[in-house]
Protein backbone atom coordinates (compact mmCIF):
# COMPACT_ATOMS: atom_id res chain seq x y z
CA UNK A 1 0.00 0.00 0.00
CA UNK A 2 1.08 3.54 -0.62
CA UNK A 3 2.78 4.61 2.63
CA UNK A 4 1.10 8.02 2.54
CA UNK A 5 -2.37 6.48 2.47
CA UNK A 6 -1.39 3.84 5.01
CA UNK A 7 -0.21 6.38 7.56
CA UNK A 8 -3.17 8.70 6.95
CA UNK A 9 -5.60 5.86 7.58
CA UNK A 10 -3.65 4.91 10.67
CA UNK A 11 -3.74 8.51 11.88
CA UNK A 12 -7.53 8.62 11.72
CA UNK A 13 -7.78 5.16 13.26
CA UNK A 14 -5.58 6.04 16.22
CA UNK A 15 -7.40 9.32 16.88
CA UNK A 16 -10.80 7.63 16.81
CA UNK A 17 -9.56 4.74 18.92
CA UNK A 18 -8.19 7.11 21.54
CA UNK A 19 -11.10 9.54 21.49
CA UNK A 20 -13.98 7.11 21.33
CA UNK A 21 -12.70 3.93 22.96
CA UNK A 22 -9.71 4.29 25.27
CA UNK A 23 -10.56 7.83 26.33
CA UNK A 24 -14.04 6.75 27.40
CA UNK A 25 -12.82 3.96 29.66
CA UNK A 26 -12.96 4.86 33.32
CA UNK A 27 -10.66 2.63 35.32
CA UNK A 28 -9.86 3.02 39.01
CA UNK A 29 -6.57 4.43 40.39
CA UNK A 30 -6.64 7.16 37.73
CA UNK A 31 -5.42 4.76 35.05
CA UNK A 32 -5.59 6.17 31.53
CA UNK A 33 -4.71 4.13 28.48
CA UNK A 34 -2.97 6.24 25.85
CA UNK A 35 -2.07 4.18 22.82
CA UNK A 36 -1.33 6.92 20.30
CA UNK A 37 2.47 7.12 21.00
CA UNK A 38 2.46 3.83 19.07
CA UNK A 39 1.52 5.79 15.94
CA UNK A 40 4.53 8.05 16.43
CA UNK A 41 6.80 5.02 16.75
CA UNK A 42 5.26 3.45 13.63
CA UNK A 43 5.99 6.42 11.38
CA UNK A 44 8.65 5.56 8.76
CA UNK A 45 12.03 5.20 10.41
CA UNK A 46 13.76 7.52 7.96
CA UNK A 47 11.14 10.28 8.24
CA UNK A 48 12.46 13.75 9.08
CA UNK A 49 12.05 14.73 12.72
CA UNK A 50 10.27 18.00 11.90
CA UNK A 51 7.57 16.14 10.01
CA UNK A 52 7.26 13.64 12.82
CA UNK A 53 6.82 16.49 15.31
CA UNK A 54 4.21 18.25 13.18
CA UNK A 55 2.23 15.04 12.73
CA UNK A 56 2.42 14.27 16.45
CA UNK A 57 1.26 17.77 17.26
CA UNK A 58 -1.71 17.33 14.93
CA UNK A 59 -2.52 14.01 16.53
CA UNK A 60 -2.29 15.42 20.04
CA UNK A 61 -4.53 18.36 19.17
CA UNK A 62 -7.14 16.06 17.63
CA UNK A 63 -7.21 14.02 20.82
CA UNK A 64 -7.35 17.18 22.92
CA UNK A 65 -10.53 18.11 21.09
CA UNK A 66 -12.11 14.86 22.20
CA UNK A 67 -10.88 14.79 25.76
CA UNK A 68 -11.11 18.47 26.73
CA UNK A 69 -7.49 18.56 27.80
CA UNK A 70 -6.65 21.81 25.94
CA UNK A 71 -3.23 20.93 24.54
CA UNK A 72 -1.91 18.47 27.11
CA UNK A 73 -1.87 15.51 24.73
CA UNK A 74 -0.28 17.68 22.03
CA UNK A 75 2.56 18.72 24.31
CA UNK A 76 3.26 15.17 25.46
CA UNK A 77 3.24 13.70 21.95
CA UNK A 78 5.53 16.42 20.57
CA UNK A 79 7.98 15.53 23.35
CA UNK A 80 7.87 11.88 22.31
CA UNK A 81 8.43 12.83 18.67
CA UNK A 82 11.40 14.99 19.66
CA UNK A 83 13.03 12.16 21.59
CA UNK A 84 12.27 9.45 19.02
CA UNK A 85 15.44 9.73 16.86
CA UNK A 86 17.67 9.63 19.96
CA UNK A 87 15.90 6.54 21.23
CA UNK A 88 16.10 4.84 17.85
CA UNK A 89 19.81 5.58 17.73
CA UNK A 90 20.29 4.19 21.24
CA UNK A 91 18.65 0.89 20.41
CA UNK A 92 19.74 0.55 16.79
CA UNK A 93 20.37 -3.02 15.64
CA UNK A 94 23.89 -4.09 14.68
CA UNK A 95 23.40 -3.50 10.97
CA UNK A 96 21.35 -0.30 11.33
CA UNK A 97 17.77 0.28 10.30
CA UNK A 98 18.31 -0.02 6.55
CA UNK A 99 16.61 -3.36 6.12
CA UNK A 100 13.59 -2.42 8.21
CA UNK A 101 10.56 -0.34 7.19
CA UNK A 102 8.89 0.41 10.51
CA UNK A 103 9.32 -0.28 14.20
CA UNK A 104 6.70 -2.92 14.82
CA UNK A 105 7.08 -6.05 16.88
CA UNK A 106 7.08 -8.45 13.93
CA UNK A 107 10.06 -6.80 12.28
CA UNK A 108 12.11 -5.71 15.26
CA UNK A 109 11.39 -8.43 17.77
CA UNK A 110 10.06 -8.34 21.32
CA UNK A 111 13.14 -7.06 23.16
CA UNK A 112 13.60 -4.09 20.87
CA UNK A 113 9.94 -3.18 20.89
CA UNK A 114 9.42 -3.54 24.63
CA UNK A 115 12.49 -1.50 25.50
CA UNK A 116 11.86 1.30 22.97
CA UNK A 117 8.11 1.57 23.35
CA UNK A 118 8.39 1.03 27.11
CA UNK A 119 10.68 4.04 27.45
CA UNK A 120 8.45 6.11 25.15
CA UNK A 121 5.34 5.25 27.13
CA UNK A 122 6.92 5.93 30.51
CA UNK A 123 8.25 9.32 29.36
CA UNK A 124 4.95 10.21 27.73
CA UNK A 125 2.75 9.17 30.65
CA UNK A 126 4.99 10.67 33.32
CA UNK A 127 5.18 14.00 31.48
CA UNK A 128 1.45 13.96 30.85
CA UNK A 129 0.44 13.25 34.44
CA UNK A 130 3.03 15.62 35.92
CA UNK A 131 1.64 18.42 33.78
CA UNK A 132 -1.96 17.47 34.44
CA UNK A 133 -1.66 17.53 38.22
CA UNK A 134 1.17 20.07 38.45
CA UNK A 135 1.48 19.43 42.15
CA UNK A 136 4.63 18.06 43.76
CA UNK A 137 2.86 17.03 46.95
CA UNK A 138 0.99 14.32 45.05
CA UNK A 139 4.09 12.72 43.49
CA UNK A 140 3.26 9.34 44.94
CA UNK A 141 -0.15 9.37 43.32
CA UNK A 142 1.36 10.46 40.00
CA UNK A 143 3.99 7.71 40.07
CA UNK A 144 1.42 5.06 40.84
CA UNK A 145 -0.85 6.36 38.10
CA UNK A 146 2.05 6.50 35.62
CA UNK A 147 3.36 3.02 36.30
CA UNK A 148 -0.04 1.35 36.21
CA UNK A 149 -1.13 3.19 33.06
CA UNK A 150 2.19 2.54 31.31
CA UNK A 151 1.98 -1.16 32.08
CA UNK A 152 -1.53 -1.38 30.69
CA UNK A 153 -0.72 0.66 27.58
CA UNK A 154 2.35 -1.49 26.83
CA UNK A 155 0.35 -4.68 27.22
CA UNK A 156 -2.35 -3.46 24.87
CA UNK A 157 0.26 -2.29 22.34
CA UNK A 158 1.87 -5.75 22.29
CA UNK A 159 -1.45 -7.61 22.15
CA UNK A 160 -2.81 -5.43 19.35
CA UNK A 161 0.25 -6.13 17.23
CA UNK A 162 0.08 -9.85 17.80
CA UNK A 163 -3.54 -9.71 16.70
CA UNK A 164 -3.46 -7.28 13.80
CA UNK A 165 -0.03 -7.41 12.19
CA UNK A 166 0.87 -9.94 9.59
CA UNK A 167 4.11 -11.81 10.02
CA UNK A 168 6.52 -10.47 7.48
CA UNK A 169 9.68 -12.22 6.44
CA UNK A 170 12.63 -9.90 6.56
CA UNK A 171 14.55 -10.22 3.32
CA UNK B 1 22.35 38.22 9.47
CA UNK B 2 24.28 35.28 8.11
CA UNK B 3 25.08 34.22 11.64
CA UNK B 4 21.42 34.34 12.48
CA UNK B 5 20.50 32.13 9.52
CA UNK B 6 23.24 29.68 10.43
CA UNK B 7 21.98 29.64 14.00
CA UNK B 8 18.43 29.03 12.87
CA UNK B 9 19.54 26.20 10.63
CA UNK B 10 21.52 24.52 13.34
CA UNK B 11 18.76 24.74 15.91
CA UNK B 12 15.89 24.29 13.46
CA UNK B 13 14.67 21.08 15.03
CA UNK B 14 14.82 22.43 18.54
CA UNK B 15 13.06 25.65 17.50
CA UNK B 16 10.18 23.76 15.90
CA UNK B 17 9.96 21.64 19.04
CA UNK B 18 9.92 24.76 21.20
CA UNK B 19 7.29 26.45 19.06
CA UNK B 20 4.92 23.48 19.18
CA UNK B 21 5.42 23.09 22.92
CA UNK B 22 4.73 26.79 23.47
CA UNK B 23 1.47 26.59 21.51
CA UNK B 24 0.29 23.51 23.40
CA UNK B 25 1.38 24.63 26.86
CA UNK B 26 0.07 28.19 26.48
CA UNK B 27 -3.28 26.77 25.62
CA UNK B 28 -3.22 24.36 28.55
CA UNK B 29 -1.97 26.71 31.23
CA UNK B 30 -4.11 29.62 30.15
CA UNK B 31 -7.08 27.33 30.82
CA UNK B 32 -5.77 26.33 34.21
CA UNK B 33 -5.03 29.85 35.38
CA UNK B 34 -7.48 32.08 33.56
CA UNK B 35 -10.42 30.13 32.15
CA UNK B 36 -10.93 32.59 29.33
CA UNK B 37 -9.14 31.43 26.19
CA UNK B 38 -10.91 28.40 24.88
CA UNK B 39 -9.08 26.44 22.21
CA UNK B 40 -9.23 22.75 21.51
CA UNK B 41 -12.38 21.67 23.30
CA UNK B 42 -15.10 19.27 22.36
CA UNK B 43 -17.81 21.86 21.73
CA UNK B 44 -16.31 22.15 18.22
CA UNK B 45 -19.13 20.73 16.16
CA UNK B 46 -17.10 18.19 14.18
CA UNK B 47 -15.73 16.47 17.26
CA UNK B 48 -18.99 16.82 19.15
CA UNK B 49 -20.92 15.13 16.36
CA UNK B 50 -18.43 12.24 16.36
CA UNK B 51 -18.86 11.90 20.11
CA UNK B 52 -22.62 11.94 19.81
CA UNK B 53 -22.39 9.18 17.20
CA UNK B 54 -20.47 7.22 19.79
CA UNK B 55 -23.17 8.01 22.30
CA UNK B 56 -25.80 6.54 19.99
CA UNK B 57 -24.32 3.17 20.88
CA UNK B 58 -23.26 3.63 24.48
CA UNK B 59 -26.47 5.29 25.65
CA UNK B 60 -28.23 1.93 25.73
CA UNK B 61 -25.93 0.54 28.38
CA UNK B 62 -27.46 2.44 31.29
CA UNK B 63 -31.06 2.49 30.20
CA UNK B 64 -32.38 0.64 33.23
CA UNK B 65 -30.89 3.07 35.73
CA UNK B 66 -31.90 5.98 33.55
CA UNK B 67 -35.50 4.77 33.50
CA UNK B 68 -35.61 4.60 37.27
CA UNK B 69 -34.20 8.10 37.57
CA UNK B 70 -36.77 9.50 35.17
CA UNK B 71 -39.56 7.70 36.98
CA UNK B 72 -38.50 9.24 40.28
CA UNK B 73 -38.34 12.67 38.68
CA UNK B 74 -41.84 12.19 37.29
CA UNK B 75 -43.13 11.08 40.67
CA UNK B 76 -41.75 14.24 42.20
CA UNK B 77 -43.28 16.35 39.46
CA UNK B 78 -46.69 14.71 39.86
CA UNK B 79 -46.62 15.40 43.57
CA UNK B 80 -46.10 19.09 42.94
CA UNK B 81 -48.60 19.30 40.14
CA UNK B 82 -51.81 21.17 40.90
CA UNK B 83 -53.93 18.32 39.59
CA UNK B 84 -52.94 15.98 42.40
CA UNK B 85 -54.65 18.21 44.96
CA UNK B 86 -58.38 18.15 45.44
CA UNK B 87 -60.08 21.34 46.52
CA UNK B 88 -61.10 20.99 50.17
CA UNK B 89 -63.30 24.03 50.33
CA UNK B 90 -65.62 24.37 47.38
CA UNK B 91 -66.58 27.95 48.09
CA UNK B 92 -63.11 29.16 47.09
CA UNK B 93 -61.92 29.56 43.55
CA UNK B 94 -58.36 29.59 42.39
CA UNK B 95 -57.18 32.85 40.84
CA UNK B 96 -54.08 33.20 38.77
CA UNK B 97 -52.20 35.74 40.85
CA UNK B 98 -49.00 37.66 40.29
CA UNK B 99 -47.40 36.64 43.57
CA UNK B 100 -45.24 34.03 41.93
CA UNK B 101 -42.99 34.63 38.99
CA UNK B 102 -40.98 32.04 37.13
CA UNK B 103 -37.32 32.39 38.09
CA UNK B 104 -35.67 29.18 36.93
CA UNK B 105 -36.16 27.77 33.48
CA UNK B 106 -35.08 24.17 32.89
CA UNK B 107 -33.74 23.24 29.46
CA UNK B 108 -33.49 19.45 29.02
CA UNK B 109 -30.28 18.11 27.47
CA UNK B 110 -28.42 14.83 27.12
CA UNK B 111 -24.84 14.10 28.11
CA UNK B 112 -22.99 12.88 25.02
CA UNK B 113 -19.57 12.33 26.44
CA UNK B 114 -17.89 12.72 29.77
CA UNK B 115 -14.93 11.87 31.96
CA UNK B 116 -15.10 11.11 35.67
CA UNK B 117 -11.69 10.02 36.84
CA UNK B 118 -9.44 12.78 35.53
CA UNK B 119 -8.20 15.70 37.56
CA UNK B 120 -10.44 18.07 35.59
CA UNK B 121 -13.58 16.47 34.26
CA UNK B 122 -15.89 17.81 31.57
CA UNK B 123 -19.10 16.80 29.88
CA UNK B 124 -20.33 17.48 26.38
CA UNK B 125 -24.08 18.05 26.13
CA UNK B 126 -26.24 18.30 23.03
CA UNK B 127 -27.74 21.76 23.51
CA UNK B 128 -25.96 24.94 22.60
CA UNK B 129 -26.34 28.57 21.68
CA UNK B 130 -29.40 27.80 19.52
CA UNK B 131 -31.19 26.55 22.64
CA UNK B 132 -30.31 29.79 24.48
CA UNK B 133 -27.57 28.21 26.54
CA UNK B 134 -24.78 30.51 27.65
CA UNK B 135 -21.58 30.02 29.57
CA UNK B 136 -21.88 29.98 33.40
CA UNK B 137 -25.28 28.39 33.65
CA UNK B 138 -25.87 25.65 36.19
CA UNK B 139 -26.54 22.08 35.09
CA UNK B 140 -28.45 19.61 37.27
CA UNK B 141 -29.92 16.15 36.92
CA UNK B 142 -33.09 15.11 38.67
CA UNK B 143 -30.99 13.71 41.54
CA UNK B 144 -28.43 16.41 42.12
CA UNK B 145 -25.81 18.75 40.74
CA UNK B 146 -23.91 18.05 37.55
CA UNK B 147 -21.83 21.12 36.76
CA UNK B 148 -21.54 24.56 35.22
CA UNK B 149 -21.61 25.37 31.48
CA UNK B 150 -18.11 26.27 30.37
CA UNK B 151 -18.21 26.92 26.63
CA UNK B 152 -20.92 26.78 23.97
CA UNK B 153 -21.02 26.27 20.23
CA UNK B 154 -24.16 26.42 18.08
CA UNK B 155 -25.49 22.97 18.91
CA UNK B 156 -23.26 21.70 21.70
CA UNK B 157 -21.90 22.85 25.02
CA UNK B 158 -19.05 21.78 27.27
CA UNK B 159 -19.94 21.54 30.95
CA UNK B 160 -17.39 21.78 33.74
CA UNK B 161 -18.32 18.86 35.96
CA UNK B 162 -18.55 19.25 39.75
CA UNK B 163 -15.66 16.78 39.64
CA UNK B 164 -13.30 19.55 38.56
CA UNK B 165 -10.36 20.84 40.54
CA UNK B 166 -11.37 24.50 40.26
CA UNK B 167 -15.04 24.32 41.05
CA UNK B 168 -16.45 26.03 44.14
CA UNK B 169 -20.17 25.74 44.67
CA UNK B 170 -21.72 27.40 47.72
CA UNK B 171 -23.84 24.89 49.65
CA UNK B 172 -25.30 24.60 53.13
CA UNK B 173 -26.16 21.84 55.54
CA UNK B 174 -29.92 21.59 55.77
CA UNK B 175 -31.64 22.72 59.02
CA UNK B 176 -28.35 23.95 60.54
CA UNK B 177 -27.76 26.34 57.62
CA UNK B 178 -23.99 26.17 58.02
CA UNK B 179 -22.57 27.40 54.72
CA UNK B 180 -19.51 26.11 52.93
CA UNK B 181 -17.98 25.42 49.53
CA UNK B 182 -17.96 22.16 47.59
CA UNK B 183 -14.52 21.13 46.37
CA UNK B 184 -13.40 18.03 44.54
CA UNK B 185 -9.96 16.50 44.44
CA UNK B 186 -8.95 13.47 42.44
CA UNK B 187 -6.75 12.24 45.29
CA UNK B 188 -9.84 11.05 47.18
CA UNK B 189 -10.17 8.65 44.29
CA UNK B 190 -13.92 8.46 44.16
CA UNK B 191 -16.35 10.19 41.81
CA UNK B 192 -19.10 9.81 44.42
CA UNK B 193 -17.48 11.70 47.28
CA UNK B 194 -16.78 15.39 47.42
CA UNK B 195 -15.28 17.67 50.11
CA UNK B 196 -17.25 20.37 51.86
CA UNK B 197 -14.90 23.05 53.18
CA UNK B 198 -15.19 26.23 55.17
CA UNK B 199 -17.51 25.13 57.98
CA UNK B 200 -16.26 26.21 61.38
CA UNK B 201 -15.67 23.38 63.85
CA UNK B 202 -17.77 24.89 66.64
CA UNK B 203 -20.92 24.02 64.70
CA UNK B 204 -21.92 20.41 65.33
CA UNK B 205 -22.69 18.64 62.06
CA UNK B 206 -24.65 15.41 62.46
CA UNK B 207 -23.71 12.63 60.08
CA UNK B 208 -26.30 11.85 57.45
CA UNK B 209 -27.73 15.37 57.29
CA UNK B 210 -28.68 16.67 53.88
CA UNK B 211 -26.51 19.08 51.97
CA UNK B 212 -28.37 21.49 49.67
CA UNK B 213 -27.49 24.44 47.46
CA UNK B 214 -27.80 27.94 48.88
CA UNK B 215 -28.87 29.62 45.67
CA UNK B 216 -26.63 32.57 46.46
CA UNK B 217 -24.55 32.12 43.32
CA UNK B 218 -27.63 32.37 41.15
CA UNK B 219 -26.50 29.29 39.20
CA UNK B 220 -28.63 26.75 41.01
CA UNK B 221 -32.04 27.10 42.61
CA UNK B 222 -31.91 27.16 46.43
CA UNK B 223 -32.48 23.95 48.41
CA UNK B 224 -31.53 21.68 45.54
CA UNK B 225 -30.29 18.39 46.93
CA UNK B 226 -26.55 17.69 46.60
CA UNK B 227 -25.91 14.73 48.87
CA UNK B 228 -25.52 13.54 52.44
CA UNK B 229 -22.78 14.20 54.99
CA UNK B 230 -20.75 11.03 55.29
CA UNK B 231 -17.80 11.73 57.56
CA UNK B 232 -16.89 14.71 59.74
CA UNK B 233 -13.29 15.03 60.87
CA UNK B 234 -11.40 17.89 62.51
CA UNK B 235 -8.44 19.33 60.58
CA UNK B 236 -5.34 19.80 62.68
CA UNK B 237 -4.31 23.42 63.09
CA UNK B 238 -7.45 24.82 61.49
CA UNK B 239 -10.74 25.73 63.13
CA UNK B 240 -12.61 23.85 60.43
CA UNK B 241 -14.27 20.52 59.81
CA UNK B 242 -13.14 18.24 57.05
CA UNK B 243 -16.49 17.03 55.75
CA UNK B 244 -17.01 14.39 53.10
CA UNK B 245 -20.30 14.49 51.24
CA UNK B 246 -21.66 11.52 49.39
CA UNK B 247 -23.27 12.80 46.18
CA UNK B 248 -26.87 11.83 45.61
CA UNK B 249 -26.39 11.33 41.89
CA UNK B 250 -23.81 9.05 40.34
CA UNK B 251 -22.40 11.11 37.50
CA UNK B 252 -21.11 8.00 35.78
CA UNK B 253 -24.62 6.85 34.95
CA UNK B 254 -26.31 10.22 34.51
CA UNK B 255 -27.54 10.86 30.99
CA UNK B 256 -30.44 13.29 31.06
CA UNK B 257 -29.73 16.66 32.59
CA UNK B 258 -31.31 20.10 32.80
CA UNK B 259 -29.54 23.35 32.10
CA UNK B 260 -30.84 26.02 34.45
CA UNK B 261 -31.54 29.44 33.12
CA UNK B 262 -31.94 31.93 35.93
CA UNK B 263 -34.17 34.61 34.50
CA UNK B 264 -33.47 37.01 37.36
CA UNK B 265 -29.72 36.39 37.50
CA UNK B 266 -28.70 39.56 35.70
CA UNK B 267 -30.96 41.52 38.00
CA UNK B 268 -29.37 39.95 41.07
CA UNK B 269 -25.88 40.60 39.77
CA UNK B 270 -26.61 44.18 38.79
CA UNK B 271 -27.98 44.84 42.24
CA UNK B 272 -24.96 43.27 43.90
CA UNK B 273 -22.56 45.23 41.73
CA UNK B 274 -24.41 48.45 42.45
CA UNK B 275 -24.30 47.80 46.18
CA UNK B 276 -20.58 47.07 45.97
CA UNK B 277 -19.86 50.31 44.10
CA UNK B 278 -21.91 52.41 46.46
CA UNK B 279 -20.11 50.87 49.36
CA UNK B 280 -16.78 51.78 47.77
CA UNK B 281 -17.77 55.38 47.21
CA UNK B 282 -18.62 55.99 50.82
Amino acid sequence: MNPFIKHSVRFILFVLLQGLVFGQLEIDFGIQIMLYPLYILFLPLEMGIIWVMLLSFLMGISIDYFMNTFGLHASASVLVAYLRPELLKLFSPRDGYESYTEGNIRQMGYTWFISVFGIIVVIHHLYFFLLEHFKLTELLYIFRQTSLSALLTLTIAILSQILFFKTKKIT
Amino acid sequence: MRNLIAFLQRFRIFLVFLLLQIIALTSYFSIVNYPRTKWFNSSASFFASLLSMNHQVTKHFDLEIENRVLQNALKKAYKESINTYIPVKTNQIKVNDTLLQLQYNYVPATIKNGTYTRKDNFFTIDKGRKADIKADMGVVSSNGLVGIVYDVSDYYAVVKSILHSSINIPVQVEKINAKGLLKWEIYDNNPLRIKLTGISNDIPIPRGSNVVTTGSSGLFPPNYSVGKVETVKPIEGKPEWEITVRLSNDLRTTQNVFVIENILKTEQHELEEKAKQEFKEE
